[in-house]
């Protein structure tokens, strides 16, 4: 608590503000009036955009919609996917049905049962409307969804796919039949007033770029008697992870949703008032280089790029510290189950990059310090402040190398149409969860595929994706997997420079029983850790 | 003020021999005023500072142990959030800063002067200029700045082609009020009498008659040029590739170096302050040197 200083008499009112308050400190807590709620005010740094949790998917939008619309698993702290509302699953010997079990003890907030129906209307709705990367992430093999009962649903198969279950049941939100309209408008439904909810919490007002009121519901099975804690949970839209930061300490914000910067995380660990809890990601940071743009489809070239890049610089000035090494492999070693440690990491090692180019027959004619037709642009987000802190790393340690990076940190929206378009020579990004491999790997290295930023195409990685995909068990999986992860490696296709150790923060002289979650998506916000969550005694 | 400038202009054109010519009374006038000479001063030593950098400072570029560190011996202005030394990106900043400032104004004030002197000069243009320069200045332009930028692509001729394109319409507006009243005068009418071409008419009588207006302008353009450069730098429009002082602005807010190191901020918006207020000071004090009422007084 600030003191009045007695320099600040100038500021006379102020500090007959802070007198006031003084006093009322001194007077000791009020006494616990029952008919106070208690409330936790969340901090984000964008606007929710869209609450149809189907549709919605910046992490805001996820913050917000995962209270209210539960997902079918939970992840554990080294991405494996664990019962939540799903109690167990399984697949036919063929494989071609896959079935569920469901907790027989969900209602949603209007009094309705949570049942069958529900998951089944919303993969019905998802792949016949092919919404959002849910729908790339099942559609492909789902053909038909039964409720049996109404705590069993089955699911026909059009073909062998040992990842629909996990990625249905952490990938997918369910919402409610009985509210939402039919199958073919579910994605153009706003979602924007009289919500229902099988979470622990449900919306109850709405001011778009200001704040998101939840209240409690008293049916949610998982929290301790059946209710959370709290009586509100309110998310406030802070555009500045500055004034977010000094909400958090001056006590108008609880906890901030987003993981905090290197720079910002180190001065709120001298608040004593504040605890930071570090979260791996299940993400990674990387570059990724656009095969169709020579000379990038020269393996020479691209193996001098890897050896360009100060990866030790990135982790320790960059990140400050919190980030940890993949071995350069597109499986993090946070994936305990999948990772490979006998993958070689690529080093930071400029000699070796020019003795390579050097080798491929590239030169310095013109003596401008660079190797000829040896120039690429390097795609990012201004302002993802990590990347952009890197980008300007690899530049310089590239250039010691002789290669020329020219920095093109775009507005969001611009970089991901150029993203999206493939208009770019190296594309830097991270990504958020990457929890199953096949799963992933398919979308960013199958030819054509959704976050295929390299352009991707070799048909040694399609037959092995194919065959990893076929497995109906995480071991059979376990081969085909790792023998991707060391063809990206050895060819370069991907450079994956760190995972990042997030950092989050909340205000722990009020609140204690947070329950962390893997990954910034889950992070503390998740909904069993607002459920658990409760005031400091 | 019109009245002010045609007495200046009239004895432009009389040259009195014995008199001093009107731009020596002006510069002596402005040498009077400690202000106008101080702020010249300071612009001086900032481009200066900004030519010399080379010479001065390293390019800030790669990284430092010492990260977000306060002012010191070795780091005058502090650190920033990759540990590079503030005080070296200040004076490099000031390079791209007063590059994109002066370029920006030179572009706005060549389309501004030509189309606020045709439109004085012909009278049928006169409604389409004016109009194209009313709806000019009635565009919401910080939006339009960041929407071009962003689809653009953030570079320095890209900044200097922005913030060109949405400031020539001021400039426009003044030299055609200011040349409106040059064009009525006889020696103008003169001039066409004895078959001068509306080319050199222009370019020999009316650029003459709106020059000091001009150098208000340029001065004035620049510093707003300045201040656009480091807006949109600062919404991270900037050219990634280069330092300018608003970028060095937006890196500590990115990185949320903003409330946790003053310095990372404060020098940066000190030289800005410096360069706006000192290019403000002098046009006014230019102003005042080239008014013969406040001269005399």
């Amino acid at each position: 608590m600030p003191r009045p200083s007695s320099a600040a008499w100038t500021l006379r009112a102020l500090a007959y503000t802070f007198f006031a308050l003084a006093v009322f400190a001194l007077a000791g807590p009020m006494p616990a009036n029952a008919q106070e709620p208690t409330r936790l005010a969340v901090g984000t740094t964008a606007d929710v955009v869209n609450l149809n949790p189907l549709v919605g998917n910046s992490r805001s939008d996820t913050w917000v919609t995962n209270l209210m619309y539960p997902r079918l698993m939970q992840m554990s702290a080294n991405g494996q996917k664990e019962p939540y509302v799903a109690t167990d699953w399984g697949y036919s010997d063929d494989g071609l049905t896959a079935w569920m079990e469901l907790r027989d003890d969900m209602m949603w907030s209007d009094g309705e049962p949570f049942t069958a129906d529900d998951v089944a209307f919303t993969i019905t709705a998802v792949t016949e409307e092919a919404i959002g990367i849910t729908a790339g992430l099942v559609g492909g093999s789902f053909e038909r969804a039964r409720a049996v009962s109404p705590t069993r649903v089955e699911f026909d198969l059009t073909q062998r796919d040992g990842q629909f279950l996990t990625n249905m049941g952490f990938w997918m939100p369910i919402v409610p039949e009985h509210v939402f309209p039919e199958v073919g408008q579910v994605s153009e439904f706003a979602n924007d007033s009289d919500w229902v909810s099988a979470g622990p919490f449900v919306m109850t007002s709405v001011e778009r770029g200001q704040r998101y009121v939840l209240e409690a519901v008293e049916t949610y099975p998982f929290a301790p008697g059946g209710r959370a804690a709290v009586d509100e949970v309110v998310f406030r839209v802070f555009p500045d992870v500055n004034a977010q930061a000094l909400a958090l300490r001056a006590g108008d914000l609880d906890l901030i949703a987003n993981a905090i910067p290197p720079a910002i995380a180190r001065a709120l660990s001298a608040d004593p008032s504040i605890t930071l809890v570090e979260i791996p990601a299940l993400g990674w940071a990387h570059m990724q280089y656009n095969l169709e743009r020579p000379p990038l489809d020269d393996l020479a070239v691209r193996q001098a790029l890897a050896h360009a890049v100060d990866y030790e610089a990135i982790r320790r000035i960059a990140l400050q510290g919190q980030a940890g090494s993949t071995l350069s492999s597109v499986i993090s070693p946070v994936l305990s189950f999948w990772h490979d440690d006998t993958i070689e990491e690529y080093t930071y090692d400029p000699e070796r990059a020019r003795a390579l180019l050097e080798e491929a027959g590239y030169t310095d004619a013109d003596g401008d310090g660079f190797y000829d037709g040896i120039t690429f642009g390097l795609l990012y987000d201004q302002a993802a402040a990590e990347i952009a802190n890197w980008a300007q790393i690899v530049r310089d340690s590239s250039a010691e190398a002789g290669i020329e990076i020219e920095l093109t940190g775009l507005e969001r929206n611009t970089y991901l149409a150029r993203a999206r378009d493939r208009d770019h020579d190296i594309y830097a990004g991270s990504w958020s969860i990457m929890e199953e491999p096949a799963a992933y790997l398919d979308l960013a290295f199958r030819d054509g595929g959704f976050i295929n930023y390299g352009n991707v195409s070799d048909p040694e990685i399609e037959r092995l994706l194919d065959e990893a995909q076929a497995a109906t068990s995480p071991e059979e999986a376990l081969g085909p997997v790792q023998a991707i992860a060391r063809r990206i490696n050895e060819q370069v296709y991907d450079n994956v420079l760190y995972y990042q150790e997030f950092q989050f923060a909340y205000n722990s002289d009020r609140w204690e029983g947070f329950v962390p979650q893997p990954s910034d998506l889950l992070s503390l916000v998740n909904p069993l850790s607002l459920a658990s969550v409760h005031p400091v005694d | 003020m019109t009245e002010v400038t045609q007495s200046g202009i009239a004895a432009e054109e009389v040259q009195a021999p014995a008199d001093p010519s009107p731009r020596r009374r002006t510069w002596r006038a402005f040498r009077q005023n400690p202000l106008g000479m101080g702020s010249l001063a300071v612009i001086a030593i900032l481009a200066v500072v900004s030519a010399a950098a080379p010479l001065i400072a390293d390019f800030p570029s790669g990284y430092g142990e010492e990260i977000l560190v306060g002012p010191s011996a070795t780091h005058w202005f502090g650190t920033d959030e990759l540990g590079r030394d503030i005080f070296a990106e200040v004076i490099w900043g000031g390079r791209i800063s007063m590059i994109i400032g002066f370029a920006a104004s030179f572009l706005a004030i060549l389309i501004g002067v030509t189309v606020g002197i045709t439109a004085s000069y012909a009278p049928k243009l006169d409604p389409l200029l004016s109009m194209l320069v009313d709806v000019s200045l009635a565009l919401p332009v910080l939006p339009l700045m960041i929407l071009v930028a962003a689809l653009v692509g953030p570079s320095v001729e890209t900044l200097v082609l922005v913030i060109a394109l949405f400031s020539w319409p001021e400039v426009a507006r003044i030299v055609r009020s200011q040349a409106l009243s040059v064009t009525r005068l006889p020696y103008v009418d003169a001039a066409r009498t004895i078959g001068g071409s509306h080319l050199w008419i222009m370019t020999r009588h009316l650029l003459p008659a709106v020059a000091p207006v001009i150098v208000v302008a340029v001065v004035l353009t620049a510093s707003r040029a300045v201040l656009s450069e480091a807006g949109l730098s600062f919404l991270g429009l900037g050219d990634p590739n280069s330092w300018s002082w608003g970028k060095i602005l937006y890196n500590a807010q990115r990185s949320g170096a903003l409330t946790i190191a003053w310095w990372a901020t404060l020098f940066p918006s000190l030289a800005i302050l410096l360069l706006v207020v000192s290019a403000t000071l002098v046009s006014i004090a230019y102003n005042d040197a080239r008014n013969p009422k406040t001269r005399e007084a």
